[in-house]
């Protein structure tokens, strides 16, 4: 428990100290990026690591959530706090919606229902022009604080909030209940567990975190197209949890790091920079198939 | 009668599993279930249990009609059971099976899990439950890794867990060896001693024989006989069914 | 045709190949470089043979790469009975191929003649380019080939075996891992092929694959995963889905039309047009 503490002291301080230690502003960018993506991470890994389901479609949340945070605020002029919390209001009725499908449908099937819920997502933002502008995108979106630091902060604090709350989720009951969904369903059903409604929680809980960490996207780029959330989004967050650890708390959180900071050391590479993560990404799967967080835990006992 | 059945039938595509049967489980009994391979007894569990709706006919938990219930609603009524092929969390450890199984008596709402995680209320009650199965020293390990027969008694456990009043067990003693059997035997009678019915389905006719106050025999989906111990072994019907059709007069 | 291919591989194998799409580009590109640059230069063949050879080069590149996947992922996870890795894997492997083909290939588009798409054909008063009547005429040469395969050959049945029951299949003397590995061989050189025969109608680009793949799923499932009969009826309704969008309601919509009619089948009939609900067995 103390342990855990001090993991938790270090881990703030370091964060605090992330902007003044990276000081440009592209790697700061860099760093709200990581932020975000450690969010959607952890979004994703709520509903693939811990409940077992074969989701593809979380960039349809993230997509909902920067899509109504922006226009709320652009088009109606709201508050950007207001606007976030309807959008993330938003992304996690969308999770319901997608919970639907989830209830009645599993592993692959579920797979291409949720490709086919991001596919069918990204073609309204596209062809709804009279709202999203299309293609042709929104412009000019303004952060909720300009200084990239303070955007980093933010955003990182609200990713630790998250981590601090999922793990807590994880840790009680309710974790023990989606696990068991995750390992057998018919078992847990014959434990009084509702699948359909811890499901349903599950998938709504993930789409609004990713709603959220889609609302400070736009601001952070400052424009908005659609195939910012096209279904490879999906597949990179996948990668995010995979290559981490998925159903491990801090495994995805490595994972988002990792995969935020590699394409960027790799930007020498040109074209074979992607080549290099299609092949990591593979290895990954092959030959340590539990992730960073298993290849530690097998290297810790290896040295003992 | 804890639990009564009228005329319940199931098929699936052409093959009538369940045709027909009727059964009534007296309260604080040991109810066995026999018959053949493919008899239907597996199909029947799933009926009362809930895993599948029957296609016709009545089902009541003392004055509770369970048709259409969900398997889950089932269990807060107090019914558990255990599968014939063993269904575990294999991934998770022998305490989190076990602790799984207390699902039904967490209250909190789930905003206090978020705020205090992990509040270890059944923990000790799921300890006792894996000493009462003799699995308290492994209780860290992976379920996945236990022997064949310690994965049955794990899966008794998980299900004790839920506190029923009506347990059914779908052939708890296949691919256990006499030992194993010999502490089975012992646990389902002190398990009937707490109040708790047992319904069990089983081919070891030496379990039967020895706890089982009453046996209900199946066969071909439809009920063939139903008495005590003594009497089913000595009925020409079940002794026909059981050495083959061919042998029936 | 690349649905099939997804399909017989999901049939047998119970898994989802996200990288069966690239083999189409690369077996698009195969075709284009045989055809332009060897069999013409080279070999100095006329335009129409040099297309054909090139077909076959494609059909060898696409079952070259199967054998190479099934080798590197497939067999490898077989199993280990997890749904997500294997699919993760050949999204791994999705990425490497597309960005192999942008490093080799560069990303502005080829425009990929082949000798029938000159041509036009008239029915009546509706005009055809040759090379899609070819695309038509070689995917049903094709399905039915698959078709006759898997329904009358000793080693289709034995695939077909494979496929219900891979341990009693294995018992009888049928030995499961190289049956996989031919399905997926078979199922690749069909989509190297149809890279052939795309390359000259679609864009060939690195990507051009991607476009396809998320649509071939959405066959499979609308046919029911591993069910033959049924995708090449769901190939067949998409393709008239798609038209009339087109024709009513603008190109702009056919993914959004073809998705939601994914969804609403996945509700209706989880388990495809033809196919029969089954309970899991308990
Ligand atoms: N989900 C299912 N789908 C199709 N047929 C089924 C299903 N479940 C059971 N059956 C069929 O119903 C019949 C009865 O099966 P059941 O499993 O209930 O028998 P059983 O008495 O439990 O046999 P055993 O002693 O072998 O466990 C069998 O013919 C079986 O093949
Ligand atoms: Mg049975």
């Amino acid at each position: 428990m103390s342990a855990r503490r001090i993991y938790f002291v270090v881990s703030i301080l370091v964060l605090a100290a992330l902007p003044w230690l990276i000081a440009t502003p592209y790697w700061r960018g860099i760093l709200v990026l990581c932020a975000m993506n450690v969010l959607l991470a952890l979004s994703l890994n709520l509903v693939i690591g811990y409940t077992g389901q074969l989701n593809l479609g979380q960039s349809a949340f993230f997509g909902i959530g920067a899509y109504v945070s922006t226009i709320l605020v652009k088009s109606y002029g709201w508050n950007f706090w207001l606007a976030a919390v309807a959008a993330v209001g938003a992304a996690g009725l969308l999770g319901l919606a997608l919970a639907a499908f989830a209830v009645r449908l599993r592993g692959h099937y579920l797979a291409i229902a949720s490709l086919g819920f991001a596919v069918i997502t990204y073609q309204v933002l596209v062809n709804w022009e009279n709202v999203t502008q299309g293609v042709r995108g929104i412009y000019g979106i303004m952060p909720p604080f300009s200084h990239p630091a303070a955007l980093f902060y933010l955003v990182a604090g609200i990713a630790v909030l998250v981590y601090v709350l999922i793990d807590n989720l994880v840790r009680s009951p309710v974790g023990d209940s989606l696990r068991a969904i995750r390992e057998d369903e018919v078992s847990a059903a014959s434990l009084g567990i509702n699948r359909a409604l811890w499901k349903a929680f599950a998938f709504c809980v993930g789409a609004a975190i990713a709603g959220l960490a889609g609302c400070f996207y736009p601001g952070f780029v400052g424009t908005l197209v659609p195939d910012a959330f096209n279904i490879v989004e999906s597949f990179t967050m996948m990668a995010m949890v995979i290559v981490g650890g998925m159903g491990t708390m801090i495994g995805p959180v490595l994972g988002a790091i990792v995969l935020t900071f590699l394409p960027e050391l790799l930007r020498g590479f040109g074209e074979l920079r992607l080549m290099i993560y299609g092949i990591a990404l593979t290895l990954v799967v092959l030959f340590m198939p539990g992730g960073m967080v298993q290849a530690w835990m097998a290297l810790r006992a290896r040295l003992r | 009668m804890i639990l009564r059945a009228k005329e319940i039938s199931k098929s699936f595509g052409g093959v009538r599993a369940v045709h027909n049967v009727s059964i009534a489980v007296p309260e604080n009994s040991i109810f066995a279930l026999i018959g053949p391979n493919g008899a239907g007894k597996s199909t029947l569990l799933n009926l009362l249990s809930g895993i599948y709706q029957p296609d016709a006919g009545s089902l009541h938990l003392e004055e509770t009609n369970l048709i259409g219930l969900p398997a889950h609603r089932r269990v807060r009524l107090g019914m558990a059971r255990t599968f014939q092929k063993i269904r575990l969390f294999r991934q998770l450890t022998l305490l989190e099976n076990v602790l799984a199984g207390f699902h039904i008596h967490q209250d909190a709402p789930f905003w206090e899990y978020l705020v205090y995680g992990d509040t270890g209320r059944f923990r000790e009650e799921a300890r006792s439950l894996l000493a009462f199965v003799g699995l308290e020293a492994r209780s860290g390990e992976r379920a996945g890794a236990l022997p064949y027969g310690q994965q049955r008694m794990l899966e008794i456990a998980r299900a004790l867990a839920t506190r029923p009043r009506l347990f059914m067990l779908d052939e708890p003693a296949a691919g256990l060896n006499a030992a194993e059997v010999d502490f089975l035997l012992k646990r389902l009678e002190q398990i009937g001693r707490q109040g708790v019915t047992v319904l069990v389905v089983e081919h070891n006719m030496d379990l039967v024989m020895n706890v089982a106050h009453r046996v209900f025999v199946m066969d071909h989906g439809e009920p063939l006989f139903e008495g005590t111990p003594r009497e089913v072994q000595h009925d020409p019907a079940v002794i026909a069914a059981y050495l083959g059709g061919e042998f029936a007069s | 045709m690349v649905a099939l291919g997804l399909t017989l591989i999901y049939g047998v194998l119970n898994q989802i190949n996200f990288a069966h799409a690239d083999f189409v580009t690369v077996g698009a590109f195969t075709a284009f470089f045989t055809a332009t640059r060897f069999a013409t230069k080279v070999l100095g063949l006329p335009d129409t043979g040099a297309y054909l050879l090139s077909m076959f080069a494609a059909l060898g590149a696409g079952a070259l790469l199967g054998l190479a996947v099934n080798a590197a992922v497939f067999a490898p996870l077989r199993d280990r009975g997890d749904e997500l890795r294997p699919l993760i894997a050949t999204i791994g492997v999705s990425v490497l191929l597309e960005n192999a083909q942008l490093a080799l290939f560069g990303p502005i588009p080829y425009q990929f003649d082949s000798p029938f798409a000159r041509e036009t054909l008239r029915i009546g008063r509706i005009f055809f380019s040759a090379q899609s009547v070819l695309v038509v005429a070689v995917s049903a040469a094709a399905i039915a080939a698959l078709y006759g395969f898997m329904r009358f050959t000793f080693l289709g049945k034995a695939l077909r075996a494979v496929a219900q029951d891979r341990e009693t299949a294995g018992l009888m003397g049928i030995n499961p891992n190289l049956l996989i590995a031919l399905t997926i061989v078979i199922a690749s050189a069909l989509a190297g092929m149809a890279g052939a025969l795309l390359g000259p109608v679609l864009v060939l680009s690195p990507f051009a694959g991607a476009s396809v793949i998320v649509k071939a799923f959405a066959i499979v499932i609308i046919g029911g995963f591993g069910n033959m009969q049924g995708t090449i009826l769901a190939g067949i309704l998409v393709g008239v889905i798609e038209a009339f969008t087109v024709q009513y309601l603008g190109s702009g919509l056919i993914d959004l039309v073809v998705f939601a009619m994914l969804l609403l089948m996945l509700v209706l009939r989880p388990t495809g047009l033809i196919a029969e609900r089954k309970e899991e067995n308990v």
